[in-house]
């Protein structure tokens, strides 16, 4: 590429604008842009990873409390059985991964990745003085902060920070309608796309006379002036707050102002051919495919971020949590699989996360209600597969107030992910050191 | 605090003011007649709208359907799966469709009827009390809470709980009525106390336990067609909640949790976050708390003191909020002088722009603010203003793809189409004689503000460039300031 490398939007747009709105066809600058930044960051990064080539991190949240013991399943532990007389899955039914534990019988997909030695189960995942409301539950997942600690940034958005000053808004992607808070950072960074093909101003023609007026209105200098003033993308299930003095018109301008730098290139990766891989119909696989074909197009994204809903089962658990892990162990297996055929898959990692696990005895509408720790799944070809961290107790002495008390905490999860995968000191981003479970071969 | 605007600051500005706010916005026409009001008459209109008569009449399905119940027997008793499939298909097909039918009643009663305060509170409301389709099923019940909190909207808030939480869809939508005294459901339990009343950090997890056993008994009758105690489903032991211990009913400890002054807190808070100001400043939420604790939880009285605080029309209150969708367009309109789009196009846009009625994200309903924005829903915004103001000459590829299913349901793709706004009503001949001018009363119209400088040179460059202004050109530039940050305020 011999673009000249722009170190900051600001200097992209001064150019592009000043330079003449016709020039707008396309920016490259932001591969480099990504790696020059990076290479910036002061001694946050243990190794500077490249633009392109980068390690990829694909989230997908499990909205509302997924149950962890039905979904990875101890078949041989009486406690389980007693607590769950409706609901329980019988063990002839489930999927064995070991002597004790086996999948949920709908999570045939899981099932798959796991042989192919793709798949690890991180058990009992969780926190001291666990959370049961699902808003507050998610911002201690998004933001990684204690039970009494309220942050707003977010994980990945302090992460952002640390290693990417004033970097382009796609290195963050959010698949969906509201942009999670984990997004949330000081130099705010990460889009939400939802229709690649309609991501654009649309006008009367190229370049006509309504398009060209619509780009100039933004200023390039006014409008990222302040870039350390604060406030946050956008943020989902919480704390949904302008910081730093900041004002709805300054975050609006700030939006603006990444949603005309992105649509450009989505526009151009959307324009080529997606994979002819084939997906299931649920809307979490057209979500993932999405990814796929951004992974693909090139983009300097370093994390990728899809939802799926459902998993608050106070009632009907079997139906609907089955269903839900279906669709999940599909869309995932389909996923892997289109990445694999492209050459990508070495470079993601996924993670799911959910909020909370639930109570261990089933409630008397043949569901459960909030409780605490639950296994958290990671996918990817060069992650150390099978079990990690100790299963959890199920002895009702065992329990706290009739919950799973976890064995690893969530955060050491991201630091290993930090750490091992996007090789950044979790230090900086995390506040504290929290011991590496080895997810990585 | 909260004392009355004084006179010489009630003016175009602020007259606007209030009807974004207690209304969905309006004309200049509609502002410089609440202006000659004065303030005290001003508010009035909005708050005292039993005044006004309104007769809207309720969708034509909205009514007990003493079917519902042999539909259902039908559906399980079917001779074979396949038939059993083709009758719930069906029975989804007409409920989606009544469901586009009712969303679309609502949307033109906010737009059009004679009660827009009355309208809005039931937007708060329902956004407070979230319940969805997704989940409840049944159009009846969903407009039959709709109806609720419509005639609740201004009363009085305890009885207002109350009416909620017995509501079938609340009963649906939380468990309540899955829950049996041998094990209770906690999910009601938990959401009336986080997000109804106290907010979280007020209550126990115990209290939650405790209380899911004095909701037993609330039920939905036989029939599905409206809420029914059961006695032999109550637990009537004893149960500690707060500290106190007693034989608790539901109704009792959703008085309890009223009675707690964190709860007229809570609402004030929201009230004011949702009317005035996305951060509201503690002492503004105290002095709220403590009237309305005075009026006896009564929210027309809080709602007149909000309406004419001075507080209310603070600079940092006038337009500091981001449009919701629904705001969005119904304020479109109004500054438009067009009709309401039609029926298909009005829920594409709705839902694409994140506020589908009915339908909100989660039981905390809709965060608004700045969750309300990202760049791809302002990218549709922006395309959505090309579709109302110069007719859709826009593809919208993305939203048909997505929309397929839900549009076969309820039109044609036809119905999709708008068409050229009118602009004969909104501009002078003197508006339109210079460019200066057009920008002037473009800004007045659209913003009742000014632009930042930069969008404002660019606009006018347009104009410049455009000079004579032929009709597409005025339409081009009503899209372009419809695509600005400032727009997007309220």
């Amino acid at each position: 590429m011999n673009n000249p490398l722009f170190t900051t939007r600001r200097d992209f747009l001064r150019t592009t604008i000043l330079g003449g709105a016709l020039t707008w066809t396309v920016p490259s600058f932001v591969a480099q842009t990504f790696s020059a930044l990076h290479a910036q960051a002061d001694g946050a990064l243990t190794q500077v990873t490249t633009g392109k080539d980068g390690p990829i991190l694909v989230l997908i949240q499990l909205a509302g409390g997924n149950d962890g013991l039905n979904a990875v399943v101890p078949y041989t532990n009486d406690f389980y059985y007693q607590a769950r007389p409706s609901i329980g899955i019988p063990a002839k039914q489930v999927l064995p991964l070991n002597d004790t534990l086996g999948l949920n019988p709908a999570m045939t997909g899981f099932k798959k990745l796991f042989d192919a030695g793709h798949l690890s189960i991180v058990n009992g995942v969780g926190y001291p003085n666990p959370n049961r409301s699902h808003f507050r539950a998610t911002e201690i997942w998004q933001t990684a902060s204690d039970e009494d600690k309220y942050l707003t940034d977010g994980w990945l958005g302090r992460y952002f920070d640390n290693a990417c000053q004033g970097c382009d808004p796609t290195v963050a992607i959010n698949i969906g309608p509201r942009l999670p808070q984990a997004f949330s950072s000081h130099m705010p960074t990460g889009i939400s796309l939802e229709n690649p093909d309609s991501y654009r101003f649309m006008g009367s023609g190229q370049n006509d006379d309504e398009t060209l007026a619509y780009r100039s209105m933004y200023n390039p200098d006014d409008a990222v002036s302040a870039p350390n003033s604060g406030g946050s993308v956008s943020m989902v299930s919480g704390t949904v707050t302008l910081q730093n003095g900041q004002s709805a018109l300054d975050f609006l301008e700030r939006t603006s102002m990444d949603a005309q730098v992105s649509s450009d290139k989505i526009r151009a990766i959307a324009g080529k051919t997606p994979s002819t891989s084939i997906y299931p119909g649920s809307g979490l696989a057209k979500n993932l495919q999405l990814v796929a074909r951004l992974i693909a197009g090139g983009l300097p994204t370093r994390v990728f971020y899809v939802s799926q809903g459902g998993y608050d089962t106070h009632t009907g658990q079997r139906g609907g949590q089955d269903a839900r892990l279906r669709e999940l162990g599909d869309a995932v297996k389909a996923f892997t699989d289109d990445l694999t055929a492209m050459g990508e898959f070495d470079r993601v990692m996924i993670m799911t996360f959910s909020e909370f696990g639930r109570r261990v005895h089933e409630n008397g509408s043949q569901g459960t209600d909030h409780g605490a720790a639950a296994p958290m799944f990671l996918v990817g070809s060069k992650l150390k597969s099978g079990m990690l961290g100790a299963e959890p107790s199920l002895a009702p002495a065992d329990l706290q107030d009739g919950d799973i008390k976890f064995n690893t905490d969530f955060r050491s999860v991201y630091a290993s992910i930090l750490q091992s995968w996007l090789q950044t000191n979790s230090m900086p981003i995390l506040g504290r050191q929290f011991p590496t479970l080895p997810i990585v071969t | 605090m909260l004392e009355p605007l004084p006179g010489h600051l009630w003016n175009t500005e602020t007259a606007a003011h209030l009807m974004n706010r207690a209304g969905f916005g309006g004309s200049p026409t509609d502002i410089e007649n609440l202006r000659q009001m004065g303030l005290g008459r001003a508010v009035s209109w909005f708050v005292d709208y039993e005044r006004i008569p309104d007769d809207t009449p309720a969708p034509d399905w909205a009514h007990p359907d003493p079917d519902e119940i042999a539909r259902r027997e039908a559906i399980r008793n079917a001779a074979d799966p396949e038939t059993r499939q083709m009758l719930q298909q069906q029975q989804y097909q007409d409920q989606v469709t009544q469901m586009a039918e009712l969303r679309y009643w609502w949307v033109r009663r906010m737009a059009l009827g004679p009660r827009p305060f009355q309208e809005k509170m039931t937007l708060f409301w329902h956004g407070h009390f979230a319940t969805s389709f997704d989940k409840v099923q049944m159009p009846y019940f969903l407009w039959l809470q709709n109806e609720t909190l419509r005639e609740n909207a201004t009363g009085n808030f305890n009885q207002l709980l109350i009416a909620a939480a017995e509501d079938p869809a609340m009963l649906n939508y939380l468990d309540g009525a899955r829950s049996n005294k041998k094990a209770p459901n906690e999910n009601f339990a938990r959401e009336v106390m986080e997000l109804f009343t106290l907010g979280e950090g007020h209550y126990t997890e115990m209290d939650i336990q405790q209380a899911a056993k004095a909701y037993t008994g609330w039920g939905i009758s036989k029939d599905k067609l409206h809420y029914e105690y059961h006695r032999y489903n109550h637990d009537d032991g004893p149960k500690t909640i707060f500290g106190q211990t007693g034989n608790f009913t539901g109704e009792d400890v959703l008085n309890m949790i009223c009675a707690k002054p964190e709860c007229a807190q809570f609402i004030s808070k929201k009230l004011w976050r949702f009317f005035a100001q996305d951060e509201p400043p503690q002492p503004i939420v105290d002095a709220l708390a403590a009237e309305f604790r005075k009026g006896g939880m009564d929210l027309k009285h809080l709602m007149s003191v909000i309406f004419r605080a001075k507080e209310f029309y603070a600079p940092d209150v006038i337009r500091s909020q981001i449009k919701s969708p629904v705001q969005w367009l119904l304020a479109s309109m109004h500054q438009l002088q067009a009709p309401l789009p039609t029926q298909p196009m009005t829920l594409v846009m709705l839902r694409q722009l994140g506020q589908e009625l009915f339908n909100p994200p989660n039981v905390k309903g809709w965060d608004g603010g700045i969750a309300w924005i990202t760049t791809n829903n302002l990218l549709d915004r922006y395309n959505f203003a090309a579709a109302l103001v110069e007719g859709n000459r826009v593809p919208l590829p993305g939203l048909l793809g997505q929309m397929k299913g839900l549009l076969n349901t309820i039109a044609a793709d036809g119905l999709l189409e708008t068409s050229p706004v009118d602009i004969g009503p909104l501009f002078t001949p003197m508006d339109l004689s210079n460019p200066t001018s057009f920008l002037d009363a473009l800004q007045a119209r659209f913003l009742n503000a000014a632009l930042a400088p930069e969008r404002q040179g660019s606009l006018s460059d347009f104009l410049k460039s455009r000079s004579p202004l032929e009709e597409t050109d005025i339409r081009k530039a009503i899209r372009l300031i419809m695509c600005t940050p400032e727009y997007q305020l309220t």
